[in-house]
């Protein structure tokens, strides 16, 4: 497999960006959003499934919108999504034939 | 005119800090000795100053407006900026005349790096400071590279960015000793289903053309199979910066491990300048 999934972000990726960037970067965005996440995720007017996949801490979902892995990283810790499960939810992605072969 | 006490590469990861416990507390042990007695042989050169030679991991800096280069010009600095990193809240002193230095001879010199007057500092400056246990009193000079988003600038670009860094540093007249941390890589993937296997293979080819000297060798080997080592891995644009500052000073590795548990080869090196 490769580093990145996009040598330049989609519309789409940029918009999962977003989220999950203000959502930890604006001082009130988690609070709202662990309140209430279906009216927090409306404020950005993202696609049905991108919202979703979100919404239900889909990690392997999140992974394949080419959402920053950084991003990503941050908030699967920051809203405490156990490490062994988004790591077993990226895991179940890697195939055979694309480890390590670029 | 300034002396360059020390060079010195080191790997990072939050995990360090968060989850620390994923591996066995001997070998954790060894790694924070490890990380400790770095910081000890880098004080034992009695710098007056620091550069921190490190990277952004989307806090400060996002897509609205994302620099390949960004030197800090901040009188101080904050840190950590992740809500969720298990550190504690510290204020690192900056060089502010050094970083203004620093920005205005790279624009003489044809680099264009972005400033910053106001960084929070991420656990990619963090957690190698800590763990080394700098003082946080010493000046630092953040010069951050984008290695988390690409498009990023080339390994090629960012090993002459060091050697302008070394040039212009050894010229500077502000104070008279200066170190420099390269903080990043080597081999780990964040978030994607390679993320804790470690590819150690390109790890240790790594560490050791850079032992041989081979400063071509480092940047084509890079620059062609940074891929088979994790988006991570992309962070030795630092080491090609630390590199080019060395200005052909010879590298010792003082410690390398492949850590699975901490999704990160952890390797930690110095160049004696
Ligand atoms: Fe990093």
């Amino acid at each position: 497999m490769a580093n990145w999934q996009e040598m330049m972000p989609s519309t789409r990726a940029y918009l999962m960006n977003k989220v999950l960037y203000e959502l930890h970067h604006k001082p009130d965005d988690l609070a709202a959003y662990k309140a209430d996440a279906e009216a927090y995720l409306a404020r950005f007017g993202l696609p049905q499934d991108l919202a979703d996949c979100i919404r239900n801490n889909d990690v392997a979902n999140m992974y394949l919108t080419g959402v920053n892995p950084y991003l990503l990283r941050a908030h699967c810790i920051g809203v405490r999504i156990p490490e062994d499960v988004s790591l077993a939810a990226l895991r179940s992605l890697l195939t055979h034939e694309d480890y390590n072969n670029g | 005119m300034a002396e360059i006490t020390g060079i010195y590469t080191a790997s990072h990861t939050p995990v360090m800090l968060n989850f620390p416990d994923r591996i066995p507390a001997e070998l954790k042990d060894e790694i924070f000795g490890a990380y400790k007695a770095m910081g000890d042989d880098f004080m034992s050169g009695k710098p007056d100053a620091l550069i921190v030679l490190s990277n952004d991991h989307l806090h400060n800096f996002f897509l609205d407006n994302f620099p390949a280069y960004c030197i800090g010009c901040a009188e101080s600095y904050e840190s950590p900026i992740e809500h969720w990193l298990h550190a504690k809240r510290r204020v690192f002193a900056g060089d502010q005349a050094f970083g203004a230095y620093l920005l205005q001879e790279a624009y003489q010199a044809d680099f264009d790096p972005s400033f910053s007057m106001e960084m929070v500092l991420d656990h990619g400056s963090l957690t190698p400071l800590e763990l080394a246990g700098v003082d946080p009193d010493l000046p630092i000079v953040p010069v951050l590279i984008n290695c988390v988003q690409p498009p990023m600038p080339t390994m090629r670009r960012s090993y002459a960015l060091g050697q302008f860094l070394g040039r212009a540093i050894r010229a500077y007249e502000g104070v008279d000793r200066v170190a420099i941390l390269a903080t990043g890589g080597i081999s780990h993937d964040i978030a994607t289903p390679r993320m804790g296997m470690v590819n150690e293979e390109f790890d240790q080819t790594f560490l050791t053309l850079m032992e041989k000297g081979d400063i071509e060798g480092t940047l084509r080997y890079a620059t062609d199979f940074v891929h088979t080592a994790g988006n991570g891995c992309e962070e030795i644009r630092m080491w090609m910066a630390a590199m080019g500052a060395a200005d052909g000073a010879p590298f010792r590795r003082a410690y390398y491990r492949a850590v699975n548990d901490w999704y990160t080869g952890i390797g930690i090196g110095r160049f004696e300048v």
